[in-house]
């Protein structure tokens, strides 16, 4: 069942642990995000990001709070599948990132052969330690089969990921 | 004789170039290798504008600073974007740097010389100004607090289906919100200089009538896209805004989370305050749309342009 907080969606994912939520929409001043961690099940919050499509200053206040509370209640917060904006502001905001474990994201990636940009999603687990070489996987590009090359700074957009 | 530019660079070719580029607009253009020189030049110059290279910045340009602030005079610090991330910072941590332009080449002669025409012209209102000509701009006014979700929302909608990356639509979607959102709580201040509506929960709507009412415009000339917003009241102080442009920190208590300036700023690549005091803010946000991510600078110019009366004007 899908809930409506101004202009963000919360879902329980159906069939996901407990205290798995998907986020969508927009996160502002009419989210209400901080709470989500009263809705924690076994110690636990986890947060598919993947349709987050805008967050503005409110909204990262409000999300920071999010991570205060869940960080002042012991708990384990995943974050999955976040979207760029999310990225931006967590490379912005360093107040943002909490003491959460981004497991996945989304990044901008070009094809040099076609031109082709798209947005590719990043296992953070399995990449990691290219990730804090800054030597992001390379994808193939779904239109020509070259091979699509991150799109921005590495040292920029993966700095959410330092410890 | 036209006014005086004074650039202040280390290295004699650059220095020819930029004095050819300025001083193609018609003005007198001067130049000296070093900050010190400079200052002393100002007493004797009386230039509008003082163009420094990043590369001398430290005590002997910060004491250059303060003179021309003293006396009138904009200073603008140019900073190659090689250098720009590490440099940034203390730029805005000096609080005194009005101007700020980064730029991938040695030499930067666009903005460069739109900033030296609106000092030197007055005329600092517009769009326009950074945008091909012909360019259309978009128009649309906020009369109720609430439409501003909607309008960002359509902005972002209408970029991309101008065929622009995702990237910039969402970038243009924070920036307006931002100062959108600035412009109708913020910017309100009455007599005894109360920002009456600052502390007014954001999502609490408000009917703007005509002297609160917000104008946006936008227009893309396939290196810009520019985003304007205007209000009508001038209360946003050069000083307000050079504490706001480097902030980290979001604001725990009060309706606003007092980072839209340092969202907006690091969001696009160039923005520019006119002020006029008492009478109207127009912020401009330049997103470079031509190239991508990897060949921008690693951080964004900013103007503070004043609108100053003029001497002799009637």
């Amino acid at each position: 069942m899908t809930e409506t907080h101004g202009r963000m969606t919360i879902v329980a994912a159906p069939g996901a642990p407990a205290g798995t939520f998907t986020i969508g929409g927009s996160i502002d001043e009419t989210a209400d995000l901080h709470q989500l961690p009263g809705r924690a099940a076994a110690g636990r919050l986890a947060l598919d990001l993947a349709g987050v499509a805008f967050i503005n200053s409110l909204g990262v206040r409000d999300w920071i709070r999010m991570q205060a509370v869940a960080q002042a209640s012991g708990l384990v917060v995943e974050l999955h599948r976040v979207s760029e904006p999310l990225v931006h502001q967590l490379n912005m905001i360093v107040a943002t990132r909490g003491n959460a474990t981004v497991t996945s994201f989304y990044a901008p990636y070009a094809c040099d052969a076609c031109g082709r940009e798209e947005t590719v999603l990043i296992d953070a687990i399995a990449h990691h330690d290219r990730l804090m070489r800054l030597d992001p996987p390379l994808f193939p590009c779904a239109e020509c089969g070259a091979s699509m090359a991150f799109n921005d700074f590495p040292e920029r957009y993966f700095s959410f990921l330092a410890p | 004789m036209p006014p005086a530019i004074l650039i202040v660079h280390p290295d004699r070719k650059t220095q020819r170039i930029v004095q050819r580029i300025l001083g193609s607009t018609g003005f007198a253009v001067e130049v000296t290798g070093d900050p010190v020189t400079a200052t002393a030049l100002l007493a004797t110059l009386e230039p509008v504008l003082v163009v420094v290279d990043g590369a001398l910045l430290g005590p002997d340009a910060a004491a250059l600073f303060a003179t021309a602030h003293a006396r009138g005079v904009e200073a603008c610090v140019t900073l190659r974007a090689d250098d720009a991330g590490t440099q940034v910072p203390s730029v805005l941590d000096s609080g005194a740097i009005t101007n700020l332009l980064v730029h991938p080449m040695p030499v930067l002669g666009e903005e460069l010389t739109i900033t030296a025409l609106k000092l030197i012209r007055g005329d600092l209102f517009g769009a326009e100004k950074y945008l091909l000509w012909g360019t259309p701009l978009e128009a649309v006014t906020l009369t109720r607090a609430s439409e501003r979700a909607s309008i960002v929302a359509a902005l972002a909608a209408a970029v991309k289906a101008r065929g622009q990356a995702a990237r910039v639509a969402q970038m243009a979607q924070l920036v307006a919100d931002e100062l959108l959102s600035n412009a109708v709580h913020n910017a309100p201040v009455d007599a005894a200089g109360v920002h009456y509506r600052a502390d007014v929960a954001r999502d609490v709507e408000i009917e703007l009538d005509a002297p609160h009412q917000v104008e946006l415009r936008w227009g893309c000339d396939a290196r810009y896209l520019a985003i304007e917003v205007r209000d009508r009241f001038g209360s946003l102080g050069r000083d307000t805004i050079l504490g706001a442009l480097g902030k980290q920190a979001v604001r725990e208590t009060g309706s606003g989370a007092g980072m839209g300036i340092a969202l907006a700023y690091r969001s696009c690549d160039h923005l520019v305050f006119n002020l006029a005091p008492g009478t109207r803010t127009e912020i401009i946000a330049l997103i470079d749309v031509r190239h991508p991510p990897t060949e921008r600078g690693a951080a964004s110019s900013y103007n503070i342009f004043v609108d100053r009366p003029r001497q002799g004007a009637s």
